[in-house]
């Protein structure tokens, strides 16, 4: 659905996007993860034609954007940050001109978006008396009307509210489930992606350092929660026996490349200590997304 | 297609408080100048110009007459202003209040956008103008009886024409007005092409049309008037001098169309090459 080919963009002297190689298949939802400025707005906008590429290719719908802008945004919808509307006109004005943008759009279809997303008996009011909550399921509206296969979101939940987050996230499962869109969701909310996503691409100052499943991310190191009588003269042994390459927080040890956690014990308990718990401890997105960030700064 | 989007852009434009501010303009400067000229020496200097000349002064004073009178420094000072205003608005405002992004996410062409919004603003630029002529001529008409013509700008036209000539006149004129109110807009929509601020836009072109008219008064550029706009934009007064100067008005047509033309062109190129960005 989403091919990026070697995309790079500069911006003067300032590289803001780097050879980043992307390709999202159909039916995903597929996170864009990076803190502020980490090329993921200016990726997006060179997906929707917005932003011109130095180099490389973007494919949507298996269209070049740069080449066939209009065939390849045909079956688009985004939302950005942030939603902007024309605060003076109606919620249905708004949507009427957004959406004769991609084509004509008749009443009958503009209703049912409406009343999909919830603003129904609201779509004659203005939009400068529409809440934030309401503006965003406005966005969401016009992001639905050309009937997309593809929803590009950046950063859809910024400046909701708690109950509004949860609610954006709920729509999205609902969009996925129900309509069987494909979703490209840029965030830096690492718990929205996690609940969401079923593969993630993360970027650091506008380089690719991981793509790939979120079960991926959880598999990347091993950490083994060990609670024995003494951790430091436990981790000491292990590292001897070269059974474990890390260690933190007092309490887990990384282990190394096919050591399992009976070596661990048999180990330990040969030495005469005492092993009181040892289990496998889960990888978050959050601390796999952390690790990541500090090899960048590690290589910078 | 094009009709659909010229359409949605006349209701944002129209939709928008701020675009009626020029008319309001308008009518509190008309209402006020047509008591400056009942209640002060300016009705009497006008007088006198025309017994001076031999005509009788109360044949000519008519609501005709003082519309003409009252449109000359409204062309000068406030159309251009609005007609700026509206033109540095029309792109930069979309890209700073974030509509454009949320536009340029469909599948419509940079150059087709840019069409739809320049048509939109010569549309209102027609309807500023003829808005413009109509309150002068109804307001003067309030307290000036409907008799004969006078027109008068020194160095340009004196002339003295009957009521009805005069009307059709009037009304012609007003397509010239059209032409210089769209050249305007269409600087400043130059400008407001390029990444900007909508204020920066217009004061830019604002700059531009002082910069004509400094440059007209140094008596150095006066073998280069033609080069400047000013000289171009008078033609809507020759509309009145007999006989109509054709060569004059077809050369000043094309030279102002040209100009348009051109700066729509570069507006174009500017917006087609650069990147829109939150």
């Amino acid at each position: 659905m989403i091919h990026l080919n070697n995309l790079c963009k500069t911006f003067g002297g300032r590289v803001a996007v780097d050879n980043i190689t992307l390709h999202v298949p159909p039916g995903e939802i597929y996170g864009l993860l990076g803190h502020n400025g980490a090329g993921k707005s200016t990726a997006i906008g060179m997906m929707l034609g917005q932003v011109w590429p130095t180099s490389g290719e973007v494919q949507i719908c298996g269209f070049d954007v740069t080449a066939d802008r209009k065939h390849a945004l045909r079956k688009v919808g985004a939302i950005f940050e942030s939603p902007a509307f024309y605060d003076y006109l109606t919620g249905l004005k708004n949507l009427e001109i957004l959406s004769a943008y991609t084509a004509p759009t008749p009443r009958r279809r503009i209703q049912e978006v409406i009343e999909w997303v919830g603003l129904s008996g609201r779509e004659d009011s203005k939009v400068r008396t529409y809440s934030h909550g309401m503006r965003a399921r406005l966005a969401l509206a016009q992001a639905l009307l050309p009937q997309p296969e593809l929803l590009i979101l950046d950063e859809p939940s910024d400046g909701l509210d708690p109950e509004g987050i949860h609610e954006m996230r709920q729509t999205i499962q609902r969009l996925h489930r129900e309509l069987r869109l494909t979703i490209l969701l840029s965030s830096h909310l690492l718990n929205e992606v996690e609940q969401l996503c079923t593969r993630i691409a993360v970027l650091n100052q506008g380089r690719m350092v991981f793509q790939g499943s979120l079960a991926q991310t959880r598999q990347r190191e091993k950490w083994v929660r060990l609670k024995v009588g003494d951790f430091a003269s436990a981790a000491r042994e292990l590292r001897a026996a070269q059974l474990i390459k890390d260690q933190r927080d007092g309490q887990f040890v990384a282990l190394n490349e096919n050591v399992g956690t009976d070596q661990v014990v048999r180990l330990l308990v040969g030495q005469g200590m005492s092993v009181y718990e040892i289990a496998p401890e889960e990888e978050t997105l959050e601390r796999f997304y952390l690790g990541l960030m500090s090899e960048g700064k590690e290589i910078n | 297609m094009l009709y659909q989007h010229l359409r949605n852009e006349l209701w944002k434009l129209f939709g928008k408080k701020r675009t009626y501010i020029g008319f309001g303009a308008f009518l509190l400067a008309q209402n006020g100048m047509l008591l400056v000229f009942r209640f002060t020496h300016w009705q009497r200097q006008v007088e006198q110009l025309l017994d001076g000349n031999g005509y009788l002064a109360q044949d000519y004073i008519s609501a005709l007459t003082v519309a003409v009178l009252m449109l000359f420094p409204q062309i000068l000072l406030l159309m251009p202003l609005y007609a700026a205003l509206v033109g540095g608005d029309l792109v930069a405002k979309e890209a700073e209040d974030g509509t454009l992004r949320m536009i340029l996410a469909r599948p419509i062409s940079r150059f087709q956008l840019l069409l739809a919004k320049w048509l939109a603003g010569v549309i209102f630029c027609a309807v500023l103008v003829a808005v413009l002529g109509g309150t002068a001529l109804l307001f003067a008409r309030i307290w000036f009886p409907w008799r004969n013509m006078f027109v008068y700008a020194p160095g340009m036209v004196f002339n003295v024409l009957g009521a009805s000539e005069g009307l059709k006149l009037y009304l012609f004129s007003h397509v010239f007005l059209t032409i210089n109110a769209s050249v305007i807009l269409g600087l400043a929509f130059m400008f407001s092409c390029f990444n900007m601020k909508p204020a920066a836009a217009t004061i830019l072109s604002l700059s531009f049309l002082f910069l004509n008219l400094v440059l007209e008064s140094i008596p150095f550029f006066e073998q280069y008037h033609e080069w400047l706009l000013p000289y171009h934009f008078r033609i809507w007064i020759f509309i009145y001098t007999q006989p109509l100067p054709w060569a004059r008005m077809a050369e000043s047509s094309s030279v102002l169309l040209a100009f348009g033309a051109t700066t729509f062109l570069i507006g174009a190129a500017g917006f087609q090459a650069r990147d829109i960005k939150s």
